[in-house]
């Protein structure tokens, strides 16, 4: 038995085809047209038809790929890094705990330069209670992936192609995000690459690989003498990437004529001085939002690692950005800040920029025009930096009552 | 009722919203998918997100409109326009009228007249269709699927797409026989709706929004300062109602399941087997546990039980009245 939405990329597609989809297929199918070899992951709601949709395009023989199935997380990760050492193209796909239990593998493809390709449908990890609904567990471990954040269907398809480029380009593993069900499981239009531009997008380069004719020892241990060292490497290795993403970016525009940016602004020249900056499929309800509310801005980061903080502080300067209303799925109870507004802030420190961050849509929970007017109408209020910089919005103190909102 | 020159002034500046409640099996889904490919904008579609069962109700929505950035939205739909209901007895067992504006059409696939249906709805500014999809679909399609049916009626009250848009879609997506089948089909069910427009013809009012604020938080649930420190749902007290205890999968089912007390020896297999904790149980005199009978809240009749019974002490019965075919045989 096969997909239905999967049938369009059975055969070679000779010119772009509007179609409409859900998240994962469309993943799915980006990815087919990549030709990777090895496909390798473990199902977790709501990451699976991506997967599985995989798993149909390899039986029809349309995708020449090993398509090997493990036990966990752990071990898909392993045996995609592996894999990928052996210069496989490699893809795997996750979520939530699914992304928790990699954890140990996941610092290896980095250390190791593999250009190792992963999706993420964004989803709660389990406290107190369980979860399968979209937060941004992403963002809690930072091993030195590429990160690409998707807003809608159209782009988690582009991003799907683009980590491929970022990742071989780069040398280092690229995971491209799009928010659980949102997303994932929303059916929405998108338009088709054609196969020849993928494939013109993405050509399979030499590499260094583990070779039988070239013996050496991945991963083996060094003393204090070295380990510094191949940290420093690594770093030094990095400094270039936001470049090569743009570059890639920019090559992906000229073929398909759709731009990305690493950041993206909306109406900054706005009366109020205000700016939302998020990522994610947040962005888009910001954007209709704004169709009614055009004092307020929004800044949309694209690329989250490595985190683009020449430009965003660029950004801020140039348009005279006076107040930043940081919106965020992931909290931290860390007494300072969740991740994302960690990393925004850090940028925005030699600015001095008045920021606040707010945490909704947790576990799936809606984030409408509610959240977005309180949040502004409470930035207003804002002129100094003192006191706890982040608060919950829309979360129920207790029955009829709103934390920290007039109701 | 909008006409069609109305309709495409409205989708300049706003989102026109559907909704469909169905049960798990019945395409509900494909129902909001079709509505997207026929619609010569932009549009999306979004199922309740979650898990979706065989014959649970489940939703699906959809948001279209002729300007990009009011679909941009990832925001669920709470101003329904046009709400479509493909199987009556969701009727009484789900809130179908949710969040619909005053002039907004509730399209239902049933056997009852509009006053039927009129009685089970609280709102008496909303416009009703019914329409016998299951019948069409019996005998046009042969089997009963009317999730394309019910689709020829939204176009009759709500000139979104035309039949023939509608049929490109489905010829896209389904192929041969059956594609043209389900075309024909939606043409029927198209001239067969019976349009009720609520008596003081009241039109929608699409520049005031109805969306209740904080309705996404479910204002009337406890907070963090009454829910335990822990997250744990403890069965004596239940502040926080969920659980599979608290889901009535006993509507989900097609068939009613019989228990013959005379025949049962008690060997608790079906207790074992059944995965909803629908048998029923108490301990006797004698200090052992005694069947007593099968809870209707819960049992869905997967029938694992009739399979394992050893004495055929339990048998099935088909359900009787609205709702009862609720999901085809496959």
């Amino acid at each position: 038995m096969s997909i239905e939405p999967m049938k369009l990329f059975f055969k070679e597609i000779k010119k772009p085809i509007k179609t409409a989809m859900i998240g994962n297929y469309a993943v799915a199918g980006g990815i087919t047209q990549t030709d990777p070899d090895v496909i390798c992951a473990f199902p977790i709601t709501p990451q699976t038809q991506s997967v599985e949709g995989l798993s149909d395009v390899v039986y029809q023989g349309r995708l020449k790929a090993a398509f090997v199935n493990v036990e966990s997380e752990l071990a898909a990760m392993s045996y995609a890094t592996a894999a990928c050492a052996s210069g496989a193209r490699t893809f795997t796909a996750t979520a939530s705990q699914g992304y928790l239990l990699m954890a140990e593998a996941l610092p290896m493809a980095v250390g190791w330069r593999l250009p190792l390709t992963m999706m993420i449908s964004a989803r709660a990890f389990n406290a107190p209670n369980l979860s399968i609904w979209n937060s941004w567990e992403y963002v809690l471990i930072d091993f030195g992936w590429n990160c690409i954040v998707s807003e809608n269907v159209q782009e988690t398809y582009d991003a799907a192609i683009l980590s491929v480029m970022i990742s071989e380009d780069s040398l280092f593993p690229t995971m491209f995000v799009h928010d659980g069900f949102i997303i994932s499981h929303s059916v929405q239009q998108l338009t088709l690459i054609p196969d020849e531009t993928v494939r013109k997008l993405t050509p399979k380069k030499m590499r260094p690989t583990i070779d039988p004719e070239y013996p050496g020892t991945w991963g083996g241990i060094v003393t204090p003498d070295f380990f510094t060292e191949g940290r420093l490497g690594l770093d030094v290795a990095k400094k270039p990437v936001l470049g090569i993403i743009d570059d890639a970016f920019k090559r992906f525009k000229d073929a398909t004529g759709r731009e990305y940016n690493t950041i993206e602004t909306y109406n900054l020249e706005n009366s109020s001085k205000t700016a939302f900056i998020t990522m994610g499929s947040m962005c888009g309800n910001i954007i209709s939002w704004m169709t009614k509310n055009k004092d307020v801005g929004l800044i949309k980061i694209r690329t989250y690692r490595p985190f683009p903080y020449d430009e965003l502080q660029q950004i801020v300067q140039e348009n005279d950005i006076e107040k930043l209303i940081i919106l965020e799925k992931s909290d931290s109870l860390n007494n300072l800040l969740p991740p994302f507004a960690m990393s925004t802030a850090t940028a925005l420190y030699p600015l001095g920029t008045l920021f606040r961050c707010f945490i909704v849509g947790l576990g799936g929970r809606d984030v409408t025009r509610d959240e977005l007017d309180i949040a502004k109408k409470k930035m207003k209020h804002v002129m100094d930096m003192k006191g706890q910089l982040y608060t919950y919005l829309g979360a129920r103190e207790s029955a009829n009552k709103l934390h920290e909102v007039e109701l | 009722m909008l006409t069609e020159k109305q309709v495409k002034e409205i989708l300049k500046d706003h989102c026109l919203n559907l909704r469909f409640h169905a049960r798990g099996g019945q395409g509900g889904v494909t129902a909001s998918n079709l509505c997207v490919e026929s619609f010569d904008g932009y549009g999306v579609c979004q199922p309740k997100f979650g898990a979706e069962r065989m014959g649970s109700p489940t939703e699906s929505y959809v948001r279209l409109s002729a300007n990009y950035d009011l679909v941009r939205s990832n925001e669920q739909v709470y101003v329904p326009h046009f709400v479509s209901v493909l199987d009556d007895s969701l009727l009484s067992e789900v809130d179908v009228t949710a969040g619909m504006p005053d002039g907004g059409w509730l399209i239902v696939n049933t056997t009852m007249n509009q006053n039927e249906v009129g009685m089970t709805i609280a709102n008496k500014n909303l416009n009703i269709a019914t329409i016998d999809a299951t019948n069409i679909a019996m005998e046009v399609l042969g089997r009963n699927i009317t999730n394309t049916v019910i689709l020829g009626a939204l176009i009759r009250v709500s000139h979104l797409f035309t039949i023939d848009q509608l049929a490109d879609a489905i010829m896209t997506r389904f192929k041969g026989e059956i594609a043209g089948k389900n075309v024909k089909a939606i043409k029927r069910a198209f001239e067969e709706t019976c349009l009720y427009e609520n008596p003081g013809g009241v039109e929608i009012d699409f520049k005031t929004d109805t969306k209740v604020p904080w309705q996404q938080v479910s204002l009337s649930l406890p907070g963090y300062k009454e829910l335990d420190p822990a997250g744990v749902w403890y069965c004596d007290n239940k502040i926080m109602r969920v659980g599979s205890d608290q889901v009535n999968t006993g509507s989900w089912g097609e068939w009613n399941i019989v228990w013959d007390e005379e025949k049962c020896t008690d060997c608790a297999q079906c207790w074992f087997i059944c995965p909803d904790f629908a048998i029923i149980t108490e301990k006797g005199e004698d200090g052992k546990f005694h069947m007593k009978g099968i809870n209707t809240f819960f049992c869905k009749s997967c029938q694992n039980c009739i399979e394992i019974c050893p004495v055929n002490a339990i048998h099935k019965e088909p359900k009787q009245g609205p709702g009862s075919c609720a999901v085809p045989e496959a």
